[in-house]
């Protein structure tokens, strides 16, 4: 058993699970339900397929750059003009990257790998209007969740990682965990049919825990000659001690 | 030996003058000296530089006896609250050891002499234009002044040139150009001695005019 590491980013993706009627929410991290969804669709599976096998993989996410919330306000007609649809509000993470661990046995997460470099269906982040961008697949990796997500490298844009001036980063996970855990949160998005007539989801308890890691574009200050000449002071050569 | 350290008041029009005009300045501070009194040390020279930032201008002077400023201090500091600040320079020197790190600072006025046509009957002084010809001036130097310039974080020479700047005023009827460079950044201690020296008689040409003061400075990590 070990984990496959994906990267999850785009403009906008869309997360959500306790969406109903006209306002349709996103959480601030990627759902179980959709993590599967989009392995269902890299893999072939249609709506009505069973998701036995999918259900056995457990998900941790770890959020590596959180993303703004957009709202999106939407009209619409029907096709003749004469009827108003519902106006709706859409929700949206713009900017956010998520590491995603998927813990299973070796051979279904090689079948898996195979499958999103050659998805049977177009893969979407949350909505079917997010498609994924930059590196998905970050390669298959020892251990179970929570240990890959706190090796993993900070997979956040370039410009974010520059922008944190610090030599650590402490990031969110959000893994599956006993619901006897005092800390839990209740999240509905155990998917158990994506079949549209009777779509159907159970509960499932998440624990976040923040893992710290180091920040690949940090730099260590060094008494460089800049440094050196903003707070150039000849006054403190005669208070040194030498 | 003694060091100083005089803030100007840039919004007095005393000062304006002696800014606008190292020549002005270079009087200015000879006349921080009786024009008789022979050195009581007999070593090392009158040294001075301007440090303008943003929001202040600092003198620092270097010189064999101990100056008063108060001329300066009327005309162009805060003569009801500002004095300035002189400490012995000697006591300090005599801790300098090979193998110490310093920050430094120094303006300069790099330049070559040659002939301006291969049959020019003299020989001149021309300015080091670019930064690469300032630089390599100063690193072919420092053996002779008693340190050398450790490689920084890029293994280049951890000096950085800040103020490049061609500087031109009257002195008597004629005008004087000047192209004056700081120098900034790390430097280790080889000979104390001739570190010392470099230090109380100065670096380059132009020295009355404001260029040649090396200064020193503890590193400060971050």
């Amino acid at each position: 058993m070990s984990c496959l590491l994906l990267r999850l980013a785009a403009p906008l993706q869309s997360w959500g699970t306790s969406s109903r009627f006209t306002r349709r929410n996103t959480d601030r991290a990627p759902s179980r339900s959709g993590v599967l969804g989009l392995l269902a669709a890299a893999t072939g599976r249609r709506r009505t397929d069973p998701l036995e096998e999918l259900l056995e993989l457990r998900i941790g996410v770890r959020i590596e750059q959180p993303g703004q919330l957009e709202r999106d306000f939407q009209t619409a007609r029907s096709l003749d003009g004469q009827t108003s649809m519902p106006l709706s509000y859409r929700f949206y993470l713009a900017d956010a990257v998520f590491a995603v661990a998927v813990y299973g046995p070796d051979p279904l997460l090689e079948t898996l790998t195979q499958a999103l470099r050659a998805p049977a269906f177009p893969l979407f982040l949350g909505r079917r209007s997010c498609p994924p961008a930059g590196v998905l697949l970050h390669g298959v990796h020892d251990g179970d969740v929570a240990q890959v997500l706190a090796d993993a490298p900070w997979l956040a844009s370039k410009w974010v990682q520059k922008q944190h001036r610090a030599p650590t980063v402490t990031l969110d996970t959000v893994a599956d965990c006993p619901a006897t855990e005092a800390r839990a949160e209740l999240v509905r998005d155990e998917p158990i049919s994506f079949d549209p007539r009777h779509r159907q989801y159970a509960w499932r308890s998440v624990l976040k825990t923040p893992v710290t890691i180091p920040n690949p574009m940090h730099r260590s200050p060094m008494p460089t000659a800049a440094q050196a000449g903003g707070g150039h002071d000849p006054m403190a050569f005669f208070e040194e001690p030498f | 030996m003694y060091f100083t350290r005089c803030a100007l008041n840039p919004a007095r029009r005393g000062a304006r003058a002696l800014l606008a005009s190292p020549h002005k300045l270079h009087g200015a501070v000879q006349a921080a000296f009786p024009p008789h009194a022979a050195s009581a040390t007999g070593q090392g020279r009158v040294l001075w530089r301007l440090d303008q930032t943003e929001h202040q201008v600092q003198l620092y002077l270097v010189s064999p006896d101990r100056p008063d400023l108060t001329h300066l201090i009327e005309q162009a500091g805060w003569p009801t609250t500002t004095g300035w600040d002189t400490r012995e320079y000697q006591p300090v020197l005599t801790r300098l050891a090979a193998g110490q790190m310093w920050g430094f600072r120094l303006k300069a006025n790099p330049v070559h002499s040659g002939r301006k046509t291969p049959d020019a009957q003299r020989s001149q002084r021309f300015h080091h234009v670019t930064v690469a010809q300032q630089t390599d001036w100063l690193l072919t130097r420092t053996d002779k002044f008693g340190f050398t310039i450790p490689l920084g974080e890029n293994k280049e020479p951890d000096v950085a040139v800040r103020g490049r700047e061609v500087v031109r005023f009257e002195r008597k009827s004629a005008t004087v150009s000047l192209s004056t460079v700081v120098f900034e950044g790390r430097l280790e201690v080889v000979d104390p001695d001739r570190l010392r020296e470099s230090l109380t008689n100065g670096i380059g040409p132009a020295k009355g005019y404001g260029c040649g003061l090396l200064t020193l400075a503890p590193l400060r990590r971050g």
